[in-house]
């Protein structure tokens, strides 16, 4: 077994035990939802609104949930630990994998959620299209929050922070991944009509992968 | 850089800035026949500058050459021409025009200009605010490769631990914001007498307003970690480089593939940079162009050089007390 699988091993046994990560992420969703569907009774909700809807839920649930993967280490006092027991490169992977399996079991619960909740208004008509948007959405979004938790684990506001740094620069993700999936709502051709984004969102991925591997090792080390 | 100190650089760099915001507002702007004839018959405005060669005259009119419109088209203007006597045929005129649709004919109104250097074209639309093509683009170009040149600064603090490329980031990022903050002033109050608000969320104003957010985080996150001097500096270091991966999505991507009020945006042509290499954009209007956003970026330097001086005896004096 390879030391990133190990502690992304160590991460889900954690997560088991105390579901912090899962119950506060599916909390929020849950509370987005009731916030919508209180605002709006009995309104016809646009594509364009719902898909805004869900990925600012997308959004601040990954902040609450993805935020802890290196705070916690902080708090529980484990990461110098960590840091005798793996080296950097595989503490990221581990964290980055384990970030990224946290947010597509965010993003699954957010369209059942919503699927559920908002049976008339939220078709999807391009189930590939959505689907792989939605994964390279979550692909940027785990990628950008490892790298600034990793920043932000002990700084002093950490909880105000991550929103404020991670916000503005996943900002070009969000706005392609809302645009997708306005359009896999609207039509059931989605794949020639976001071409643009899913490139925009492919390659946001892999420069901000490769950038946060590389840069890692500065943060980590002491 | 020690030239940025000397006395005569910021003489020179001065007064060729004052020469060329002078010139900006200037030199005439002036349009073809057929910007003169559309523009009035939109109801845009009535009286439009044309520049045109002098062809010959006599008692009914004169008869102009279109210089940027359909070569060798020729124009009569009735009446009115005759009160200048100095011209000859050949001399290169500026003219404000006022189009007759009943005649198709234009009534000269007034001479501007008798052979001038240069003028700046009519841009389509634009007219007179054209002119802020000097200072709103090329503010925003130099913020770009301002958020560059601190990028590179950062990265050479990680690979070198020389403090003082820590110190030029941050100067050229903050220089970087200003002009951010400047091109969004201009643009806005460009916008306001172009397209009537001051705001519209088109997608650029958008994506600049992403860009102040990104880099005001930049300079909150230094004040908020609890770290030793070194660790502080590889963290903002860290967001720097981050921060840079975004900058050309939102300067040069997203605002190109997305609807926009903005030239360049949905597909079509941008003026100046586009993937195709070369633009349609007057050679004249592009000189003038490049040669602001050079003086800007000087300007930038000379900003940037003053600011690391700063963080540094602010550093001396931190050391000393």
């Amino acid at each position: 077994m390879s030391s990133w699988q190990a502690v992304l091993r160590k991460d889900m046994r954690v997560e088991f035990r105390t579901r912090y990560g899962v119950s506060a992420v599916v909390m929020f969703l849950l509370v987005t939802v009731a916030v919508i569907l209180y605002s709006t009774p009995g309104e016809q909700l646009q594509p364009s609104i719902l898909s805004a809807f869900l990925w600012i839920a997308l959004f601040f649930g990954a902040m609450t949930g993805l935020s802890r993967s290196f705070v916690s280490e902080e708090e529980r006092g484990t990461a110098l630990m960590l840091r005798l027991y793996a080296n950097g490169e595989s503490v990221f992977i581990g964290k980055l994998v384990y970030n990224l399996l946290l947010m597509i079991l965010l993003a699954i619960s957010a369209v059942l959620f919503f699927e559920f909740f908002f049976t008339r208004d939220f078709h999807i008509r391009d189930w590939p299209a959505f689907a792989v948007q939605l994964i390279l959405g979550a692909i940027g979004i785990a990628a950008v929050s490892t790298i600034l938790s990793a920043l932000i684990s002990r700084a002093s506001q950490k909880g105000a922070l991550l929103p404020i740094l991670a916000l503005p620069v996943l900002m070009p993700l969000v706005i392609a991944t809302t645009d997708a999936t306005r359009i896999a709502l609207e039509v059931s051709t989605a794949f020639q009509n976001t071409q643009g984004d899913l490139l925009i969102l492919f390659s946001f991925d892999v420069a901000m992968v490769l950038v946060s591997y590389v840069l890692f090792d500065v943060i980590w080390r002491d | 850089m020690r030239i940025f100190r000397s006395n005569i650089f910021l003489f020179a760099l001065g007064i060729v800035l004052a020469v060329q915001v002078y010139l900006s507002f200037e030199i005439p702007v002036a349009g073809s026949f057929s910007d003169a004839a559309m523009l009035s018959m939109n109801g845009v405005q009535d009286v439009t500058p044309v520049k045109a060669t002098l062809l010959s005259q006599d008692s009914l009119g004169a008869k102009f050459q279109d210089l940027y419109g359909d070569s060798g088209r020729v124009v009569e203007t009735p009446g009115s021409y005759g009160s200048y006597k100095h011209d000859r045929i050949g001399d290169v005129l500026v003219l404000s025009v006022k189009y007759e649709r009943s005649t198709n004919a234009f009534d000269l109104e007034e001479i501007i200009r008798v052979n001038p250097t240069i003028t700046f074209p009519m841009i389509q639309g634009l007219g007179e605010l054209g002119r802020n093509m000097l200072f709103h683009v090329p503010m925003s170009m130099v913020a770009f490769l301002a958020f560059l040149m601190g990028t590179i600064y950062s990265i050479l603090f990680l690979v070198k631990k020389d403090f003082d490329y820590d110190r030029r980031a941050r100067a050229a990022s903050a220089g970087g914001f200003l002009f951010t903050a400047l091109a969004t002033v201009t643009g806005s109050i460009w916008a306001r007498f172009s397209w009537g608000t001051f705001w519209s969320w088109d997608p650029r104003e958008t994506s600049i307003f992403i860009l102040l957010l990104i880099y005001a985080a930049y300079f909150m996150l230094r004040s908020m970690l609890e770290e030793s001097e070194d660790k502080k500096a590889r963290m903002a270091a860290v967001y720097n480089i981050i921060a840079f991966v975004t900058v050309p999505f939102l300067m040069f991507i997203l605002p190109r593939i997305t609807q926009s009020l903005h030239p360049g945006g949905g597909g079509t042509e941008a003026p100046i940079l586009n993937l195709s290499g070369q633009t349609h954009t007057d050679r004249t209007l592009l000189n003038m162009y490049w040669f602001s956003v050079f003086l800007f970026f000087l300007v930038f330097l000379w900003m940037k050089d003053l600011y690391t001086r700063v963080l540094r005896l602010q550093e001396r004096q931190a050391e000393a007390l």
